[in-house]
């Protein structure tokens, strides 16, 4: 879930805060402090953290684009110039923009805004935008709610009371609401000073950049694992179950599955699942990107040499082309597998399905699936020749199973042209002249359009007339047989009108000879 | 979309009076006579649908298509009213489907034109429906018995489609009052009901359907409150392809349903069947599909059009003819259901049939600059066809560590393919809902205990296991993780116990791994101790699980050397070594011929345990118990042993030839003829003891 820090740079930041003694800082001062303090956590637990760095004023300025490298973040942060005004509204829709460019509209994003909580006054202060945000036109929509999937977090460079004070508190919860509840706006407590900053940012830390740690297990085999980025709760249905789901911390292999009977399904999120070193104290050694000092490195390379079940596990998974079944909580499943990126380089991903029993329609129940050696016979065949995935659902599709549609006009004379092509070839067509005469019998009785069956059976009739001397005695006889099964069920009684009835060929003295000479 | 949203139950209500019998004036020419035949032949009049007909077809095509998108889930109750009410199907899952209604409509048939139009009315139909909407679906029952005492989540929504002819739009009103004031009624009674639920939100569609040519006598209405509970839209339509159109908006409005029009599809022409023309199919499926064009606010950009006089908009993908038929995992964000719009189209059947066949198709979102995106993917499961919504934006993952440079990414020897070997025979497979074990466990239970047990001792390197690089105690190790055990599988392990045993007095070299230490490596007789451990380790860790378990253990314990007296046996071992040296010197006639005569002996043992199986226990104190046994097997391998150590210093040869032996016997399985060998000399025929029984010895002797 990528980051992009929204920075107020108005002149505003510049204000001193009143600390007896000691030397004076700006609340910018104390704002760049709460965020060294996050790139750092970043840096050493959140490494894979996409994060980009926004400064605004009256205008907005992409300081940073999304990245990795926390020096130009932190770089950028040192070298902020001051301007103007506080102008929120242009600034969350340049956020909205550099967000959708980078990621589109599906990768969940966090927006973190710093800012002294002086909203701006007049023309474009956030109470203005606020005020007209129900006046607006299509394409000067308030930004918020994002169109992607957000949470959006205020860190005030103030305290509750003083943001109380003016209307900016109310007018921040709005904003919060308007994205539909998802954030949290954060407040100094006591004195403006580096400590309370500091605590202000660790709660955002433990709230949001909290690394997701987990043991995943397949029988006795375990490791200790990272699961990045770290998944997010998730409610299944707001009315009946509006109870937010979380990934348990035990990751309990179920079984294995083909990669081609599992079938590309649709997953809620993707997350990569690296192998950690937990030592005695619980402290964690390193995800094994962390290289930074040469105490850590000799720990690494410790941590690197001792065998690690995820890395047994990816190896295999990749080889066979499986995928691991992996239950994430009650009624709630994924899976494992080896994903390799362009550069030959591979991973252990994990993706989540959808909550509940059945999240894909061609695996069944999940909880029914069990062992393949408790099957009387082996499910995949001695030779691995088959398999008994796909599941086929009870009923056929409309697609699967020849429905009849008239709702074009060319629908219906397809399939009377059909049964008089076939006509045509008695008694060589003799079944199928008659499958496709029932299911244009049924359809009609149906629609209750017997006008038609009566229209078919004068077709057929004129059919009998026209047949050549050449042809086969018994057309003729089918030919007239069907005109008149037809015309008795256009009657509507009940005897010969019968949906489930069919009409079978008239059994005749050449009918059963086959190769009956020709007149 | 909630669960219990107001598409869960739809009623459909039919008029059947007689006035619906009244033709829709809509012509089709059905006598479509071929060019060299038509001379002299007087066309047959076209035919016209009635009203009812139109209806009926349009509303069983809103079905289609509901069920082909929501095969569970969305119900859908008909109805038609004349002087009576016919309830074609119940709310039950199982009546969810098209046959079954075709058969009930055709059992109505059309209106009859002679009936007194005084006694019949739509209102019979829609007070029915009203009552319907009140009755408990399964699912509802489902969730509120599960939700228990939060029963009240689960809401009673409902949709009610009429189909009509209406007089005037105070008709139109009269019967909207009518269905209001039943949902009051049905309401008191349903509150005090547990088989009822009150409604708490109905959608009143009231469609008029005139015939073509006439002027309509109902105005079109936007979707109005008229109370809290009810809200109510009429349209009116003109019957035929203006009916079929409306409801085909509808199904998409009511389901939350888009369509995607597929282009480009190369097809082979009807006529001529070398060329090959590209085609056109549109398919409808959920919204969702479609949500990163919506979101993103491209959904024009992204080749949307308008069409059918703008009734409704498709967005148009692009065919991309698939090239291999690889099995590949792709970063898929959603799979919906589709259904064709024309289903019997001959490029539509095309379509679907080659996604029935199993192949899989990629559509390219067109774009006006040169990049190629591919956005969805059709593909069929179990013949349904989905559409496949896949990731076209950048990943967040991108460029992650590679799993080598992380924890245990150092190590080099993990036993990928045995794993692999283990995840195949722990592949799960679906078993029917009744299915419960003795144990009570559910499917997915019994998989994961599978698993506990399987993993009980699975040394994950190849240097930290000496019995997973033997294929000789393959079938021992296969067997003993099962839950049970039969008497011949007990058999087959002590056969396994035996064959190592009978390595062991052979002195075969064992796969140990020599990583980390320098040289040779331990010796034989560490080896095979190391190898003994392991094996138990093994064993020991399945003893729990029944009584046969402990057997294969109990064999195990008495065919070993004991470890506690190893260190005695060693200086013992010594000591009859110098005794052994001189004897050797004897000649090695008598050295062959004890190793002979032990050999047999242990054959003769291994057959009599066959004829004991269960009498496995009292082996050990017969006088042919395996026990004395494996002290001579340590002696010869000393016996063997020696000739090369009282050389001096091994040649290279020897040394070189040994790795290579070693290194060899983990890479193939060894011959069953030289693992069963005695001195490289196998038996040839040995079955023919087996059936000969007591001649065995005689015959062993004999072959010497």
């Amino acid at each position: 879930m990528p980051t992009l820090v929204l920075l107020d740079s108005s002149l505003s930041m510049t204000r001193p805060v009143s600390v007896e003694g000691s030397e004076e800082f700006q609340r910018k001062n104390l704002a760049v402090h709460g965020l060294t303090m996050l790139f750092e956590h970043m840096a050493t637990n959140y490494r894979l953290e996409f994060t980009s760095l926004v400064a605004f004023s009256s205008l907005w300025e992409l300081m940073v684009p999304f990245t990795r490298d926390y020096n130009t973040l932190q770089e950028a942060l040192n070298n902020l110039e001051d301007y103007d005004k506080t102008c929120l509204e242009a600034a969350l829709q340049g956020v909205s923009n550099v967000v959708q460019q980078e990621w589109g509209t599906s990768c969940p994003c966090q927006v973190v805004l710093v800012t002294d909580g002086a909203l701006g006054i007049g023309r474009g202060s956030l109470r203005h935008s606020l005020q007209t945000v129900k006046q607006r036109v299509e394409d000067k929509k308030f930004p918020l709610p994002f169109p992607f999937p957000s949470k959006f977090y205020v860190m005030c460079i103030a305290n509750a009371e003083e943001l109380q004070a003016t209307d900016s508190m109310d007018n921040l919860e709005q904003l919060i609401n308007l994205n539909g509840g998802e954030g949290q706006i954060y407040t100094m407590e006591g004195p403006l000073c580096l400590k309370s900053v500091q605590s202000m940012f660790g709660k955002l830390i433990d709230q949001a950049y909290s690394p997701f740690h987990a043991v995943m297990r397949c029988g006795n085999l375990t490791s200790d694992v990272q699961v990045f980025p770290r998944p997010e709760p998730v409610i299944i249905d707001e009315e009946v179950d509006p109870m937010p789901r979380t990934v348990q911390t035990d990751l309990e292999i179920v079984g294995f599955i083909e990669i081609g009977d599992i079938s590309s399904p649709p997953v809620l999120s993707r997350h990569l699942v690296l192998p950690i070193a937990v030592n005695k104290e619980g402290d964690e050694i390193g995800t094994g990107a962390t290289d930074d000092t040469e105490e850590e490195t000799s720990t690494n390379q410790m941590a690197g040499k001792s065998p690690n079940f995820c890395v047994l596990l990816h190896g295999s998974l990749k080889v066979e082309g499986m995928v691991a079944l992996v239950q994430l909580g009650p009624d709630w499943f994924g899976m494992l597998y080896s994903q390799a990126d362009s550069k030959k380089k591979s991973n252990l991903m994990m993706s989540l399905f959808e909550l509940g029993s059945e999240p894909l329609p061609w695996l069944g129940r999940i909880s029914q699936l069990g062992p393949a050696s408790d099957a009387a016979e082996n499910p995949y065949g001695e030779d691995d020749s088959k398999s008994p995935f796909p599941i086929q659902p009870k009923n056929k599709r409309s697609y699967a199973q020849n429905v009849t549609v008239w709702i074009k006009a060319s629908g219906l004379q397809t399939d009377v042209q059909k049964i008089l092509r076939n006509a045509r070839k008695l008694p060589e067509k003799t079944q199928t002249f008659y499958k496709e005469l029932n299911r244009l019998r049924k359809a009609a009785l149906a629609f209750g359009f017997w006008e038609l069956l009566k229209s078919v059976a004068e077709l057929l009739e004129r059919e009998c007339t026209l047949l050549p001397d050449s042809a086969h005695p018994d057309a003729a006889f089918q030919l007239s047989h069907a005109a008149q099964q037809l015309k008795l069920a256009s009657s509507g009684d009940s005897k010969y009108a019968a949906y489930e009835h069919n009409i079978t060929p008239m059994l005749t003295d050449f009918s059963g000879g086959g190769g009956a000479d020709r007149i | 979309m909630r669960m219990f949203s107001v598409s869960h139950k739809t009623a459909f209500v039919v008029d059947h009076c007689p006035y619906m019998a009244e033709s829709s004036r809509q012509l089709i020419e059905c006598d479509m006579l071929t060019k060299s035949r038509s001379q002299g032949v007087i066309p047959l009049a076209p035919v016209s649908k009635s009203l009812w007909t139109c209806a009926i077809e349009c509303s069983m095509e809103y079905c289609r298509i509901l069920y082909d998108i929501y095969p569970t889930n969305k119900l859908v109750n008909y109805i038609v009213s004349d002087s009576e009410v016919h309830i074609l199907n119940s709310w039950k899952q199982e009546h969810q489907n098209t046959h079954e209604l075709m058969a009930a409509l055709a059992a109505v048939g059309p209106p009859n034109p002679r009936q007194d139009p005084e006694c019949c009315s739509v209102l019979h139909g829609l007070v029915a429906a009203v009552e319907s909407l009140c009755k408990i679906t399964e699912y509802q029952h489902e969730f509120r018995t599960a939700l228990m005492d939060t029963a009240d989540r689960v809401a009673n929504r409902g949709r009610i489609i009429c189909l009509t002819n209406a007089k005037s739009d105070t008709h139109v009103r009269m019967l909207e009052d009518c269905v209001l004031e039943t949902i009051q009624e049905q309401n008191k009674r349903a509150a005090g009901s547990d088989r009822l639920m009150p409604i708490q939100q109905c959608e009143l569609v009231l469609v008029h359907i005139y015939p073509q040519g006439e002027e309509t006598l109902v105005s079109d209405r936007q979707k109005k409150e008229l109370s809290s509970v009810l809200s109510s839209e009429v349209h009116s339509v003109r019957a035929g392809r203006y009916l079929a159109c409306k409801l085909n908006v509808l199904v998409q409005q009511h389901f939350d349903l888009a369509s995607t029009t597929i282009t480009n599809i190369p097809m082979k022409e009807e006529q001529h069947a070398n060329t090959s023309a590209n085609y056109d199919v549109e398919l409808l499926h959920h919204r969702d599909a479609h949500i990163e064009f919506i979101k993103s606010g491209d959904l024009h950009m992204a080749g949307s059009t308008s069409r059918d006089s703008g009734l409704k908009e498709t967005v148009t993908l692009k065919w991309c003819t698939p090239r291999t038929n690889s099995v590949e995992l792709h970063y898929c964000t959603g799979a919906y259901r589709i259904s064709p719009v024309d289903v019997n189209s001959r490029p539509s059947s095309c379509l679907t049939n080659f996604l029935l066949n199993g192949r899989s198709v990629l559509l390219e979102q067109p774009r006006k600059s040169g990049s190629k995106v591919i956005s969805h993917m059709l593909s069929s499961h179990g013949g349904e066809i989905f559409l496949h919504v896949l990731n076209s934006t950048r990943s967040t993952l991108e460029d992650p560590p590679s799993i080598s440079e992380g924890c245990g990414g150092r190590v080099t020897d993990y036993r990928i393919t045995d794993f692999g070997e283990f995840m195949r025979e722990n592949r799960l497979t679906p078993f029917p809902d009744s299915m419960i074990d003795a144990a009570d466990r559910i499917p997915v239970e019994r998989a994961k205990s599978q698993l506990e047990r399987h993993t009980r001792y699975w040394p994950m390197i190849i240097s930290q296991t000496t019995i997973f690089n033997m294929q000789a105690v393959v079938p021992l190790a296969n067997l003993i993780v099962k839950d049970t055990l039969t008497d011949e599988d007990v058999l087959t392990c002590q056969k396994t116990v035996y064959n190592l045993v009978d390595m062991e007095r052979k002195s075969d070299p064992l796969p140990i791994s020599t990583v980390g230490s320098r040289g040779k490596g331990p010796k034989r007789d560490e080896q095979y101790r190391i190898m003994w451990n392991e094996l138990e380790t093994l064993v020991k860790a399945h003893v729990g699980t029944s009584e046969r378990h402990q057997r294969v253990l109990d064999c195990i314990s008495a065919c070993r050397s004991k470890p506690p007296e190893e260190e005695e046996r060693k200086k013992r071992g010594r000591k009859r070594e110098d005794k052994e040296d001189k004897t050797e010197k004897n000649g090695k006639d008598t050295e062959e011929k004890g190793w002979t005569t032990d050999s047999e002996r242990l054959k003769g043992v291994m057959e009599r345990e066959k004829d004991e199986q269960s009498e496995c226990e009292i082996i050990k104190d017969s006088p042919d118990s395996p026990e004395p046994l494996n002290k001579k097997p340590r002696l010869a391998t000393e016996e063997q042993q020696p000739p090369e150590k009282s050389k001096g210093p091994v040649s290279l040869l020897t040394l070189w030839t040994n790795r290579i032996t070693q290194a060899n016997s983990r890479k193939h399985q060894e011959f069953a003829g030289r693992l069963s060998s005695v001195n490289n000399k196998a038996e040839l025929y040995q079955h023919l003891k087996e059936e000969n029984g007591m001649d065995v010895h005689e015959n062993g002797k004999a072959t010497r």
